[in-house]
């Protein structure tokens, strides 16, 4: 059994890649499960998906905890956890970055394959949708399934949603992620920290009360707590304010949902908008609905 | 009260988990602004419970309690009626999604503005049941694809209409109900600022689009939601016991066709389902305009 494991965020297609790819080995007469995790995860927030790839009938239904391959949807994953976690030893890591193999830090040096994905679909598709593309690096990196099979599964599962066209493109995205895909050995050493749970005692939280903010070895908890959860992390575009275009309206600052705007006081006749990185997750209403068009969105390549 | 005037202070914090784009934060951070410090906020399960805490971390900086889907109406009734024991100046305030106003919550809601309670209800409208995955609600519009509707050969979508809640609640004779949508800022903040100052039951219902349930670009969702108001879909209006005072007229009024395109739930529209959807905007508008469109 070849078991695959996927890092994303929520709508960056995780599960859909992990059906493909099942699918692509159903083709070629294995047998093959996929399933995503469930929680109350939205767009942006991470998420995992599963696939199981034999020669026979696959019994096991448990989430992946020992996989073969663990596939990285979003490189900001890397910093945050560490997606390794159970890989086993001859395993392979395949992550979408611009980055090679060897400038990627992880808690463990192991076989490691890389390939712009997002250049990719943003080349091919016209959208930063990389859930195709990486598939092609999975067929480069892993042998498990071919490319043509891989191809022909995103046409029949792709085509079937999209239309007919849309899957014949995001095949080819996926064959050109295949020819560019860098497979070497990633660098070792780096530290994570788990981050510890609270759990209060009953005096710090008496049954029936409720919490106002505390400090506690968790971090901050109770009203307003969420200000630590920085949700920069999400973003694939990100939004840059031009000051001499700026006048200040603070139409931005209104309709951002992240309250991720300021207007400061930078010494012109109005206030500037300036965007909190920590917080914007890159939605680009600022930049759609600002009147003088001082806010555009670029493209962010995350280190 | 406009733009400049209103307060930099957060009450509902950064670092919450929406969806990129997803209106409801935009609705209640600045609705929060208003309503300021001396608030308690009640939401049932819904997006907003979900992304806006889960213990032991919140992003609302007042008192803020989850209680069960049926029961805004009834634990906003029970706590203002505490405050008001107790002698305390507070606004209570109850936020639930179209599922927990149109359906589940109906009859907490209607009963508590039946009874005059003195709360504030909003209801954030984004016409599907979308924490548990896009199901379709009263809310949800005429051939809308959802999760519980989805478009095939035999039938097309959603049957049915949206609901028209705003108006249930209008003929409850409350002293105000509003309608809003952040598309229209000094719309928006006059009708807070005035659901503040009233005593009684207040009903505020905003349009919220949603870019996941509704599958559009999220840097779309101000666009679509100005879009809903210029064609009709969604009614600008406020109304004092009953009688609408004021109520917004597009100054071109837009065709449905042009609401609807760049949403993925609207995508299998054939040319008669596009006319059944403008013929359902023509009637209310001549209903409550009044006049023929
Ligand atoms: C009594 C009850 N039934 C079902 C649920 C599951 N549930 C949680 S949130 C939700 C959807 C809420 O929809 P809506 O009120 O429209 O808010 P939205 O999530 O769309 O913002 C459902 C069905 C529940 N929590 N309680
Ligand atoms: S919307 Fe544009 S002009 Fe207005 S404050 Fe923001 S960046 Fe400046
Ligand atoms: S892109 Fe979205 S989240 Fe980022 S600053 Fe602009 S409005 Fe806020
Ligand atoms: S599903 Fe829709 S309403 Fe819920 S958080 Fe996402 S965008 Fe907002
Ligand atoms: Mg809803």
């Amino acid at each position: 059994m070849y078991e695959f494991r996927f890092h994303g965020r929520g709508g960056q297609g995780g599960r859909m890649a992990a059906e493909a790819l099942a699918l692509a080995a159903f083709l070629e007469g294995k047998y093959a499960v996929s399933f995503p995790f469930f929680g109350a995860e939205r767009r942006g927030a991470p998420v995992r998906a599963f696939t199981r790839i034999d020669d026979k009938k696959i019994r096991t239904k448990t989430q992946i905890y020992e996989p073969d391959a663990v596939i990285v949807l979003d490189e900001s994953l890397l910093e945050t956890e560490d997606v390794l976690e159970g890989l086993k030893d001859d395993g392979v890591i395949i992550i979408n970055t611009q980055r090679k193999p060897e400038e990627i830090e992880l808690s463990r040096e192991v076989r490691c394959a890389t390939v712009d994905a997002t250049s990719i679909a943003l080349d091919v598709l016209g959208k930063a949708i990389t859930n195709t593309a990486i598939l092609g690096a999975i067929a480069k990196a892993t042998g498990e399934v071919g490319i043509d099979s891989i191809e022909k599964a995103i046409i029949e599962k792709f085509g079937a949603r999209l239309g007919k066209e849309a899957g014949e493109k995001n095949a080819k995205a996926a064959r050109v992620a295949y020819e560019s895909t860098v497979v070497g050995k990633s660098k070792g050493g780096k530290q994570f920290e788990p981050k510890p749970q609270w759990l209060p005692t009953v005096d710090e939280l008496p049954l029936g009360g409720s919490i106002g903010t505390m400090e506690t070895y968790a971090g901050l908890v109770g009203i307003g707590s969420f200000i630590e959860n920085k949700t920069g992390g999400w973003r694939v575009f990100m939004p840059v304010v031009n000051d001499d275009k700026c006048i200040g309206c603070k139409i931005c600052w209104f309709y951002c949902p992240e309250a991720a705007i300021k207007m400061v006081d930078k010494g012109a006749k109005t206030k500037k908008a300036v965007i909190n990185y920590d917080y914007c997750k890159g939605c680009g209403i600022c930049a759609n609905e600002c009147p003088t068009k001082a806010i555009s969105m670029e493209r962010e390549v995350k280190a | 009260m406009n733009l400049n005037d209103l307060p930099e202070d957060e009450y509902f914090t950064s670092g919450h988990t929406a969806c990129p784009g997803c209106v409801a934060p935009i609705i209640v951070r600045n609705m929060m602004k208003i309503l300021g410090k001396n608030t308690v906020v009640y939401t049932p399960a819904n997006c907003l419970l979900v992304f806006g805490g889960t213990y032991p971390y919140i992003a609302w900086k007042v008192p803020y309690f989850h209680e069960a889907f049926e029961n805004t109406g009834s634990s906003i009734s029970g706590a203002a009626r505490a405050f008001k024991k107790k002698r305390k100046d507070v606004t209570v305030v109850g936020i639930a999604g179209d599922g927990g106003t149109y359906d589940i919550g109906i009859q907490a809601l209607s009963g508590a503005a039946e009874r005059n309670e003195d709360v504030i209800y909003v209801c954030y409208d984004n016409e599907a049941y979308m924490n548990t995955g896009i199901q379709r609600s009263g809310s949800t519009p005429y051939g809308a694809s959802t999760t519980t509707t989805p478009p095939g050969k035999k039938i097309p979508g959603k049957l049915e209409h949206k609901k028209d809640m705003a108006e249930i609640m209008r003929a409850h004779e409350v002293p105000y109900v509003a309608t809003m949508s952040v598309s229209h800022i000094a719309d928006f903040l006059r009708k807070v600022e005035k659901a503040k100052k009233i005593k009684g039951f207040r009903y505020l219902h905003v349009f919220s689009p949603c870019p996941t349930g509704w599958r559009f670009d999220p840097s779309k969702s101000i666009e679509i939601a100005r879009k809903a108001v210029d064609s009709g879909m969604w009614t600008l209006y406020e109304a004092e016991y009953g009688e609408i005072m004021d109520i917004y007229k597009p100054k071109k009024k837009i065709p449905v066709e042009e609401y609807i395109k760049g949403q993925g739930r609207f995508r299998h529209f054939t040319p008669e389902m596009i006319e059944e959807l403008q013929k359902w905007v023509d009637k209310k508008w001549e209903r409550l305009y009044g006049e023929k469109p």
